[in-house]
């Protein structure tokens, strides 16, 4: 099967023509060592299967970046099979800059041939490409296509009969050798130089090729960018974008988390049909079928966050977001290019840490990964609306706006704010050894492709699934065993006190028993063993418990605390757990034990503290090392740790 | 006289890039177009002045202003009388 490759600039239209062509029969993978993905895929064309490399958009063969790094790799062959063929692909409306890297891989003599796109961009601007004189020039088949709008692919098949070792435009020696040189990091002497000499080159080409009859900018785009960009519509514009992708999640993704829900219950309901040890009836149930169902309930928010930045990236904007926050940034040591990761940090820490890919330097990059958790996650929603429904309840009105909406956004800022914080005290601590540049392309707006933002939410929701998946199934399965099992006498005891209690309270008995074993078993002493550690912070055993369990995923405290109350295993029973908690009195202090200053100090420790295996186990993947990992998790739990002891110290439990 | 640099530019008005001042940004700058020779011009900032998009022969580039200082400039008379 021969291979070839994709090679062309960043916003070329090069991904589109990828995924118009090869459609879902994809995979991503990533260079050893790198952490850049590159897609392959498989496309038949006149009966001959052809296998498709999208190479990551660069602009030079020579910045010294990973990305860079994966495109000569795979143009030289090494760590993966060499390319049989080239398709360029260029930006009609940029031709100039387009053919400098073509100037340099053609050096690499691969056959090869070239499509023009966004010719209609092009045209807006007055400019034409003058393709058959194009051809004669490079010597290999050119065609016009924007794979963006065009129906028809038929001039691309054909030209997969069509590759030609073309002419070069410049010709320097040994550019096979400078490669590898580039990639050992060695040094390369002249290559500005040869840069300038490149662009010379393309001068007189462009000037036969390109036909402009005035120098007419792209008006829409400007006109556009002057709002984007402007200090009042500028944030205005940025906040409504925000406000309307948050609404978006939150009500598209409710449809399907509660069939989600409703399917797991269902699936519970059969499982007695298959065995009548009750012992694998709740390992499936409370064990398995919890772990898998805390995995994908989350799914319907990832993907819905990343569809959504999806369609900004995809259109332009977001380049405009790193624009007008880059000198911000840049004072908490992160980067204009942060503002993605951040904004993905509010559905899950896991798809955003590996977004921050795209910083180049690497102490931004770092500094970007490790407040990404601060982010309020999807995981965080169930607890906070438990939470602020002890503190407040619904339909009460703070002036204009409702008590519980206030709170919530409250609890946001709480994460953002701290985020902020401690991005500075990074910033303070470490030293920036890389030039920190900025440089970044603002392309033309386009009309974003559906199937390229989908495949782009998929990706996101699959690196979830990959990497928290797993870990929140196995810890989902070990709290089970560490919940159900105990020392035996004590399990005993319960179980008999159990049944004594539950005299007064036949129709309830089942629930009595899972609390009071609950009590007896490993989860609940690990929750007794805590509990004079948080007990300055408002917190009882009880809560010690489902403080433990929550390193699963967090929503797994809703879900522990009703068992701890016997209001059943349902996690929407918000409202009967909640009555519950508010009638329990403190045995010591003869005041409610979960009152408004134990949901504030809670709040605030579930803003804060690390309390996510997945997060520190992609953190170690894409640092290369435990030691960031490590640090988070006391940093943030002792910023936790002591703003839920002052926030509880100062409220106390009114 | 000291030069004039592309952060030094008024808005819309264009000019020539005559050369880039040593740094660590030159190669990259050079590769995304700024050589001498080429039209370039001060589009709009981010509210706070900084960073500034520029438009490089037919594309625009967003650059710190720090980055924008690295690149000489020579404005054009004729075209900045036009606008």
């Amino acid at each position: 099967m021969r291979r070839v490759a994709l090679v062309g600039n960043p916003n070329c239209g090069k991904s589109t023509l990828f995924n118009r062509l090869t459609g879902l029969n994809q995979k991503t993978s990533n260079l050893p060592g790198t952490t850049v993905d590159s897609h392959e895929g498989k496309v038949k064309i006149n009966n001959e299967w052809f296998e498709l490399v999208d190479l990551p958009g660069i602009y030079s063969l020579f910045t010294n970046s990973e990305y860079e790094h994966v495109v000569v790799s795979n143009l030289i062959g090494k760590n993966s099979p060499k390319p049989d063929a080239i398709i360029y692909v260029l930006d009609s409306s940029n031709l100039r800059r387009n053919l400098l890297l073509l100037s340099q891989v053609a050096e690499l003599k691969i056959p090869a041939v070239c499509v023009l796109t966004m010719e209609d961009t092009a045209a807006r601007r007055d400019i034409k490409i003058n393709a058959a004189e194009l051809n004669k020039v490079l010597g290999i088949p050119v065609i016009s296509l924007n794979p963006r709008i065009s129906k028809d692919l038929k001039p691309i098949e054909l030209l997969f009969s069509k590759f030609t070792e073309g002419t070069l435009i410049s010709d320097n020696p040994d550019m096979h050798e400078k490669l590898t040189r580039f990639l050992n990091g060695e040094p390369n002497r002249g290559i500005s130089t040869e840069t300038l000499n490149r662009y010379s080159n393309i001068d007189s080409i462009v000037k036969r090729i390109v036909i402009r009859e005035n120098k007419k900018r792209e008006g829409n785009t400007l006109k556009i960018d002057k709002w984007v960009t402007h200090p009042i519509t500028g944030f205005l514009i940025f906040f409504g974008i925000m406000l309307a992708i948050f609404q978006g999640v939150f009500s598209l993704a409710e449809y399907p988390m509660t069939l989600i829900e409703h399917s797991f219950s269902w699936l519970r309901s059969q499982t007695s049909g298959f065995t009548s040890n009750e012992y694998i009836i709740d390992f499936i149930n409370s064990g398995l079928l919890s772990g898998l169902e805390g995995v994908i309930v989350f799914l319907p928010q990832i993907f819905i966050l990343f569809f959504l930045i999806g369609i900004l990236e995809d259109s332009g904007y977001m380049v405009r977001a790193s624009f007008l926050s880059d000198q911000l940034m840049r004072k908490l040591g992160l980067n204009g290019r942060s503002i993605i990761p951040l904004i993905g940090g509010f559905a899950c820490a896991i798809p955003a840490i590996m977004a921050t890919r795209t910083i180049r330097n690497r102490s931004e990059r770092l500094a970007t990964m490790l407040v990404v958790p601060l982010m309020s996650c999807s995981a965080r929603i169930p607890v906070y609306i438990l939470l602020i429904s002890l503190i407040v309840p619904a339909g009460v009105l703070w002036g204009p706006i409702p008590a519980q909406t206030l709170l919530m956004t409250l609890a946001y800022f709480a994460g953002i704010i701290m985020a902020l914080i401690l991005a500075v005290f990074f910033k303070m601590l470490g030293k920036n050894k890389e030039q920190s540049e900025f440089v970044l392309e603002l392309p033309t707006y386009q009309a974003p492709r559906i199937q390229t933002v989908i495949n782009g939410a998929w990706l996101r929701c699959k690196s979830f699934l990959n990497e928290a998946g797993r870990i929140i199934v196995i810890i989902s399965i070990v709290l089970w065993a560490l919940s159900s099992f105990g020392p035996d006498n004590a399990m005993k005891e319960a179980y008999n006190k159990a049944q004594i209690a539950a005299e007064k309270n036949p129709d309830k008995k089942e629930q009595i028993e899972q609390s009071y074993l609950l009590e007896a078993s490993y989860a609940g002493h690990l929750g007794k063993m805590i509990e004079p550690v948080i007990e300055p912070l408002g917190y009882d055993w009880k809560t010690g418990i489902a403080l433990i369990s929550s390193f699963a995923a967090r929503e797994v405290f809703v879900g522990t605390m009703s068992t701890l109350f016997q209001t059943g295993t349902n996690n929407e029973n918000v409202v009967g757990i909640r009555k519950k908690m508010q009638a329990e009195i403190n045995p010591t202090t003869g005041k409610p034990a979960y009152g408004i200053g134990y949901a504030v100090s809670l709040m605030l420790f579930y803003a804060f503290a690390l309390q996510c295996i997945s997060t520190m186990a992609v953190l170690k993947k894409e640092t290369q090392t435990w030691k960031w990992s490590i640090i988070l998790f006391f940093l943030y739990g002792s910023v936790a740790y002591l703003s839920a002891f002052a926030a509880f110290q100062f409220i106390g439990n009114a | 006289m000291s030069e004039q640099t592309a952060k030094d530019l008024r808005f819309e008005c264009p000019a020539e890039i005559i050369k880039l001042t040593e740094g660590e940004l030159n190669q990259k700058l050079a590769e995304m177009g700024c050589v001498p020779g080429t039209e370039i011009e001060k589009l709009y900032s981010a509210p706070s002045g900084d960073p500034i998009a520029f438009r490089i022969d037919s594309y625009v580039l967003g650059l710190r202003s720090s980055e924008a200082e690295q690149i000489v400039v020579k404005t054009n008379d004729e075209l900045e009388t036009s606008i």
